[in-house]
């Protein structure tokens, strides 16, 4: 019953809003419906990513966008569902880190290496962050402290691309930390807002309140590159420690999508990113875009897939 | 500021009224379905917000949480399924009293005590935001194993006749609640590469097992034509019933309030313990457990209350501390919306028609109560077969949109079977249900101040609000334990005089 309603109502929304924008000639397509499934609940992270970027994609390809919601088992079940769909352009998943970490821990029938990546158009922010009247004011002063003593880190979720940022900053700084696991990053803010931890380490989305609010203090960034909304802030590899991170989003496909949707995605998706609204509305959120098409963005999910295998092999999360 | 135009504005010239009240009457049919969430039932709504104004779409979407969180009580009370989580402390006398032929009476109460909950709950967050949400950041890691210890230390007075299967039931739900992925490690512990048990079993799925599948199965064995009967008439309580049930309603109101503020329960515990603490401070605690009216208001004030002091966490900080606050914040979101100390500042008609809009919907409940409840009592009360067929029908297809998968219903059977075999025994199902609520909380938040700690368990005693709430728990259980003794050995000498 969900499924459907939410079904038919963003299809509704899909061509009002396809029927508003007729100026620009949206690209020819095989499918005139097409699914976008995401494992996360209505209003997460990937259901509100894909929610907007169906907004505005009828404008570029001629077709309805669905987004449909199959949660459970950490994006093992949504996964599920796209490999076995018809590779032929009409179903989708959200790629984030999470179903490349659900893939390598708990070995469900289908993994990423069942999926196509499609094409990625951001990385989320990853920042360290401090409570802003706290005692630290760099990166620097929290590495001192872990030195001195024990330091206090927080990680949002245990099988996580910041959990594995914080044991590689702790290796890089060669100190001793004890790395904090939660249920969220709105469980960790809490404990760095109360003095628990002495950083948390999350995406800045969900940090925007308490950034505007002044409670909190961005000390670095695991981006390759400085924030451009925030270029105060340095990156954790300009504080001297080798150590960044991509934490991606972007789409991927059944395997053996033909030839005639990928070309059609690379270019909408190119055109998409440059969307004055679209760019307002994501820069508003700090999603930095990251344009990787499809040429490419096997051989970089490939990479990040063998960089976390390696890494978790070395902390024994998986043999 | 607000004032008196500005509220008379949001009454007359926006739609504030008939949103607040459908948001209402959609969230009880929600919350009345079991296996709908209240999270579930706001989100089915979200899609609908996409396109209204941001303030009407906020109200609509609280409106809705505060009708889904008393809706859970009219199936806990007429079917033993509580429709929520949070709703299942009230089945224990509401089902009872609807045995006895009183589930208008019953569902008077609970709407009453709901409304009360509700009531306080919004002053609460309206007039005490600022300072309660400094409550909340109070709370570390060990205060919440310390929390969740004191709600499992009520097991020691809900054994029913023997202490030790009451312990045994607790054990088996705390076993229930390890499955799935570490919280801290994150690998995954007796999923047996089952892909449905990566995220662990959900409570809903257990209560509905535990409670309503299990009666169904009883009530199929029972040779028995009993008729429910009574009347479907609806019985609000009189001023001498609400007098009477004073205290436990404040007591639900005192425990919702802190439970609304700290992150992950989302109303049951403070359902469970205020339904608890209620039979401590009751005159009549003998009567818990037998078709207490108070065993009814002390939750359903609790759970009530939650639905708005939940707020508070998610308005000042932008912290979701249950499921349906995580809605709530996605329709925040989604309409451009940033929680956090600005948006009153920024945004105060946003927060206007949220408090109005709430406050609406708290006295329409009464009314749509009055309305519909009289049609779900004649609906319980048609003959066995048809109302066990429909029972079954409706709490079948309610477990299925939780995760749209069968797994769901095979685990929820044979967790009805369990308890079947369990009340063959007589073994009580409450402790299992509460350490499966409980055993998740109790476990990451132990282990997460010891990886803190590096392993030093001083940490739970420099925690002045752990070493309080751990003090209660072990007072409660010695106390419990004390009384028990008392109680045996008085049944004993009696036995021996006569």
């Amino acid at each position: 019953m969900r499924k459907t309603l939410t079904g038919f109502l963003s299809a509704v929304l899909a061509v009002g809003l396809g029927t508003l924008s007729l100026k620009a000639e949206p690209l020819a397509y095989p499918h005139k419906v097409v699914t976008l499934v995401t494992h996360s609940s209505p209003g997460g992270g990937s259901d509100v990513f894909l929610r907007e970027l169906s907004k505005y994609l009828g404008k570029y390809i001629g077709a309805t966008f669905i987004v449909e919601n199959v949660q459970g088992g950490s994006g093992a079940k949504a996964v599920a569902r796209v490999a076995a769909a018809p590779a032929d352009g009409s179903v989708f998943y959200a790629t984030t880190p999470t179903y490349i970490y659900t893939s390598l821990l708990s070995k469900p029938s289908a993994t990423y290496k069942d999926l196509e990546p499609l094409v990625n158009l951001f990385a989320d922010s990853e920042v360290i962050y401090t409570r802003a009247d706290g005692p630290f004011n760099t990166l620097q002063d929290v590495i001192d402290k872990a030195k001195k003593e024990r330091g206090r880190w927080g990680a949002a979720n245990p099988a996580s691309l910041e959990r594995q940022a914080a044991e590689q900053l702790k290796r890089a700084a060669g100190v001793n930390a004890a790395i904090v696991t939660h249920e969220g990053g709105g469980d960790m803010m809490l404990n760095v807002m109360n003095g628990t931890l002495d950083i948390g380490i999350g995406e800045i989305q969900e940090l925007r309140s308490q950034l505007a609010a002044g409670k909190i203090r961005l000390l670095a960034t695991f981006n390759p590159e400085r924030i451009p909304e925030k270029p105060e802030v340095p990156t954790v590899k300009e504080s001297g420690f080798n150590v960044s991170l991509v934490k991606f989003r972007g789409l991927a496909g059944p395997k053996g999508l033909p030839d005639n949707v990928t070309k059609v995605w690379d270019e909408a998706i190119k055109n998409v990113l440059a969307d004055p609204e679209y760019k307002a509305r994501y820069t508003e959120e700090v999603l930095v875009p990251n344009y990787i098409p499809h040429a490419q963005y096997q051989a970089f999910i490939t990479n990040f897939a063998d960089t976390t295998e390696a890494f978790l092999k070395e902390t024994g999360a998986v043999k | 500021m607000t004032t008196f135009w500005d509220i008379l504005h949001l009454l007359t010239a926006t739609p504030l009224v008939p949103v607040a009240i459908l948001g209402l009457t959609w969230g009880i049919l929600g919350g009345a379905l079991p296996g709908i969430s209240a999270s579930i039932t706001m989100a089915l709504v979200l899609p609908f917000t996409y396109t209204m104004d941001p303030a009407m779409a906020i109200a609509l979407l609280a409106c809705v949480y505060i009708g889904a969180e008393y809706g859970g009580s009219i199936p806990a009370i007429l079917i033993r399924t509580p429709g929520t989580n949070s709703s299942a402390a009230t089945v224990i006398d509401g089902y009872e009293l609807n045995r006895q032929g009183r589930a208008g009476e019953a569902l008077g109460i609970s709407l009453m005590s709901g409304v009360v909950g509700s009531l306080f709950g919004l002053a609460m967050l309206a007039l005490l935001t600022e300072p309660l949400s400094w409550l909340a950041l109070a709370f570390k890691p060990t205060s919440y194993f310390a929390l969740g210890i004191l709600g499992l230390s009520v097991i020691a007075s809900m054994g029913g006749d023997s202490l030790l299967k009451g312990l045994a039931s607790a054990v088996v739900g705390l076993m229930i609640a390890t499955v799935g992925t570490d919280p801290i490690s994150g690998v995954t512990r007796f999923t047996f590469d089952v892909a449905d048990l990566l995220s662990g079993v959900e409570p809903v799925v257990v209560m509905v097992g535990l409670f309503a599948l299990t009666e169904l199965m009883s009530q199929s064995g029972s040779t028995s034509v009993t008729q429910l009967g009574g009347s479907i008439r609806i019985r609000l309580p009189g001023w001498a019933m609400m007098r009477k049930l004073r205290r436990s309603q404040a007591i639900g109101c005192f425990l919702g309030l802190f439970e609304g503020l700290t992150p992950g329960g989302g109303g049951s515990v403070a359902a469970f313990m205020s339904y608890n603490e209620a039979r401590r401070w009751s005159k009549t605690p003998e009567q818990f457990g037998k078709g207490s009216e108070e065993g009814i208001a002390a939750p359903e004030a609790a759970n009530n209350t939650v639905a708005s002091t939940a707020l508070i966490p998610l308005l000042s900080f932008g912290i979701p501390s249950s499921n349906s606050t995580a809605v709530l914040l996605g329709g925040l979101l989604m309409h451009g919306l940033l929680p956090g100390p600005r948006l009153f500042e920024q945004n105060p008609q946003v927060i206007d028609s949220l408090y109005v809009g709430s406050l609406i919907a708290i006295i329409a409940q009464i009314g749509v109560g009055v309305l519909i409840l009289p049609a779900c009592i004649w609906l319980v009360n048609r003959p066995r077969p048809y109302r066990a067929g429909f029972i079954l029908a409706l709490i079948l297809s309610g477990l299925f949109t939780l995760n749209n998968s069968p797994f769901d219903l095979g685990l929820a059977l044979a967790l009805g079977l369990m308890g079947y075999l369990m009340r063959l025994a007589r073994f009580p199902v409450l402790p299992m249900i509460l350490g499966v609520v409980l055993g998740h909380m109790v476990e990451s938040s132990y282990r997460r101040s010891l990886v803190l700690s590096g392993g030093d368990f001083h940490i739970f005693i420099e925690d002045p609000i752990a070493v309080g709430l751990l003090g209660a728990a072990l007072f409660f259980i010695v106390f419990s334990l004390a009384r028990e003794y008392r109680d045996a050995r008085r049944t004993q000498l009696q036995e021996t005089h006569s």
